[in-house]
């Protein structure tokens, strides 16, 4: 049965003036639907770099994405942002959201750009994610109103709304302390166990990839194990 | 779309500092910008009043009479057929003035002055004495009095004249002193008559130092003309804006009820003596004009006025807007990540560059707003003074001798639009490079 992410011989050069550094090395990763996986390893391994190539920010200097069926590395950039913003969810190491909506807004944005739902609709999904991630009293609060971990808890609300094939998640933990750190990993859990929600992130934390039910190392741009 | 606007909204008033100065500036241009377009608004109702006033109708049918091919009268014959043509031919018609035209010098007391003899059929006239205003005695007179003296009615008697303040200060003439007015009749010989001041009108601009308003007969009379002649015809119509369209209808229907007519030459009826007099030809033919024709060389003055005015605010409009750009690619470069992080989330690059188009001309319409507003404030309350100009020179430009500013919301509303889009348009450029902007890069996951 194919993966719903699947990177095949996935080679990555970057340009570093008149050089050319190998950030990844014939890559091969399949990952089911419903995982849970953990892409793990030290500082410069090349995890962001995987996640970039299966979030379509990045393509492959060799070797084939392919994200939900689709091969990515031939879509032009119209198609790449109408793939992440309609299967792919989503979480940053530093929260990043918009700094002048609040937590409805934030949470709405996605819904907003991919135009489907009426007002209606986008209302009672914004309501129903936030109420998921615990956060109905805050949704009129920005996110400097907010601690760490309610604006990580917006972020994964945001990359849930519009119901992604998968959501990548980039160091989610590594601006949180321990304990809120865990909190979002169990949320990211509970969701995954619950609603079958896929999720890849990366993490250098060995208490994190104990939760995850999949691990897939990477050292110095290779798949080690 | 509406979320752009709250992103953009809310960005600029979070920085409100930048805000506030790139809006002073903006506003500062829009301000400049309409008190010179107020101003320049104010010489041309000054301009449009004096020359509809002493130099033409909206629309003028006047013409040259040439006894001789080297003779040149200002005159039109077979004046009630002409007229009956206009009455039947010119839509939006308000009222036809008959006025004779003579030129020649008035001599007084104090000084020679040398002028156009305007004819007046006070009866014909419906709003004659409503557009011309008199002047206290102190405009005119030394230690004269704060009052006005003299009768504009009296125009209607034999001989009378009304002269304007500057004039009467040149010839050292005031209401009730005679004037003699010299001038060459058709068969060469010179002509002189007596003439009383009924009246002295306030300046109306340069033109009323060439333009002296006498009883019609009496012009008549000096130049020994039969009851079927008239100097021009001043056609006067409900919307002036029509006076060219009008202009093309009376040339055409003159022409088919057997007139000739002379080329349309864009030049008051005086520019023309020579050219005429040099043309080989006898007879009459007819000169179809407009109210801006006759008053050409007071529009170049308004027109270079308006140049320099456009100028100005141009240069200063390029400076605010290398300011804007620049400010603009700091805004971007600040929000490099929002826009990596949007990007990823799933927006075009096409709304990334309407984001921060929005947010420029958000930002254009609230301070060309605020500055327009502030600058048509300041421009009634300028008129409203009526603050004298200082100079003679000013004078002459402003077509008054106070200062007339005049505020049309069209005008204000072209200023908004063109500097808001001018402000849109200079922040192109850094919105363009914020949305080429690839999401991993604008993250800074690489460079």
């Amino acid at each position: 049965m194919p993966g719903i992410v699947e990177l095949t011989n996935v080679v990555k050069d970057y340009p570093l003036g008149k050089l050319s550094v190998r950030a990844l090395h014939d890559i091969n990763i399949t990952i089911g639907e419903g995982e849970f996986t953990a892409i793990a390893g030290p500082s410069g391994s090349g995890k962001t770099t995987i996640l970039n190539m299966i979030g379509c920010m990045d393509v492959p200097t060799q070797g084939t994405v392919s994200i939900a069926g689709t091969i990515t590395n031939n879509l032009g950039d119209r198609a790449l942002t109408d793939l992440r913003l309609n299967r792919i969810g989503f979480i940053f190491q530093t929260f990043n959201l918009i700094n002048v909506l609040d937590v409805y807004q934030n949470v709405e944005f996605p819904l907003l750009l991919q135009g489907k739902l009426s007002g209606a609709e986008r209302k009672a999904r914004v309501n129903a994610m936030v109420e998921k991630v615990g956060l109905t009293k805050q949704i009129g609060q920005r996110p400097n109103e907010l601690s760490g971990g309610q604006r990580q808890r917006v972020a994964i609300a945001r990359a849930l709304v519009t119901n992604p094939a998968i959501v990548l998640a980039d160091e989610p933990t590594a601006n949180l302390d321990s304990k809120t750190g865990h909190a979002i990993i169990d949320l990211m859990s509970d969701l995954n166990r619950n609603d079958k929600i896929t999720f890849i992130f990366s993490t250098h934390d060995p208490k994190v990839m104990e939760c995850a039910t999949r691990l897939v190392k990477v050292e110095d741009g290779r798949v080690v194990g | 779309m509406g979320v752009l606007f709250i992103i953009a909204f809310r960005n600029l008033v979070q920085a409100r500092r930048r805000t506030a100065l790139l809006s002073g500036a903006i506003g500062l241009v829009t301000l400049l910008l309409v008190l010179l377009l107020s101003l320049s608004q104010g010489i041309a109702d000054n301009l449009v009043k004096s020359a509809t006033t002493l130099s033409a109708g909206h629309v003028v049918v006047a013409g040259f009479y040439k006894p001789s091919p080297s003779q040149a009268l200002p005159l039109v014959t077979d004046a009630a057929k002409v007229r009956k043509v206009i009455e039947d031919s010119t839509p939006g018609l308000d009222y036809i003035v008959s006025r004779g035209r003579g030129w020649g010098k008035f001599v007084g007391p104090g000084g020679t002055v040398q002028a156009g003899y305007t004819g007046v059929t006070l009866a014909g006239e419906p709003h004659f004495l409503e557009t011309l205003q008199l002047a206290f005695q102190d405009e005119y007179v030394d230690g004269g009095k704060h009052e006005v003296l003299g009768d504009a009615t009296r125009i209607a008697e034999p001989g009378a004249v009304i002269i304007f303040a500057n004039q009467a200060r040149r010839m050292e003439v005031e209401v009730g002193d005679d004037l003699t007015f010299v001038t060459e009749t058709s068969d060469g010989r010179t002509n002189t008559i007596d003439l009383r001041v009924v009246a002295v009108a306030r300046d109306l601009g340069m033109l009323s130092s060439f333009s002296v308003l006498g009883e019609a007969e009496t012009l008549r009379k000096v130049y020994k003309l039969n009851e079927d002649t008239a100097g021009a015809f001043w056609i006067y119509l409900k919307d002036i804006d029509q006076a060219e369209a009008v202009m093309g209808t009376l040339r055409v229907a003159l022409a088919q009820a057997g007139f000739q007519l002379m080329d349309h030459d864009p030049n008051p009826f005086f520019f023309k003596f020579e050219g005429v007099a040099g043309e080989d030809w006898t007879g009459q033919k007819l000169d179809v004009t407009i109210w801006r024709d006759e008053v050409s060389f007071l529009v170049r003055i308004l027109d270079v006025f308006n140049l320099v005015s456009v100028f100005i605010a141009a240069v200063l409009l390029v400076i605010v807007a290398i300011g804007i750009i620049n400010t603009m690619f700091n805004i971007v470069r600040e929000r490099t990540r929002e826009i990596g992080t949007m990007r990823a989330i799933g927006i075009h690059r096409s709304r990334v560059l309407v984001l921060f188009l929005i947010e420029a001309s958000m930002l254009g319409l609230f301070a060309t707003v605020m500055g327009a507003t502030v600058g048509a404030g300041l421009s009634m309350a300028i008129d409203a003074a009526g603050f004298p100009a200082p100079i003679d020179a000013m004078k002459a430009i402003l077509l008054s001798d106070t200062i007339h500013m005049s505020v049309r919301f069209a005008t204000l509303a072209q200023v908004i639009f063109v500097l808001t889009s001018c402000t849109g348009l200079a922040a192109l450029w850094p919105a363009a490079r914020g949305a080429r902007l690839r999401p991993i890069v604008a993250l800074g996951y690489t460079s």
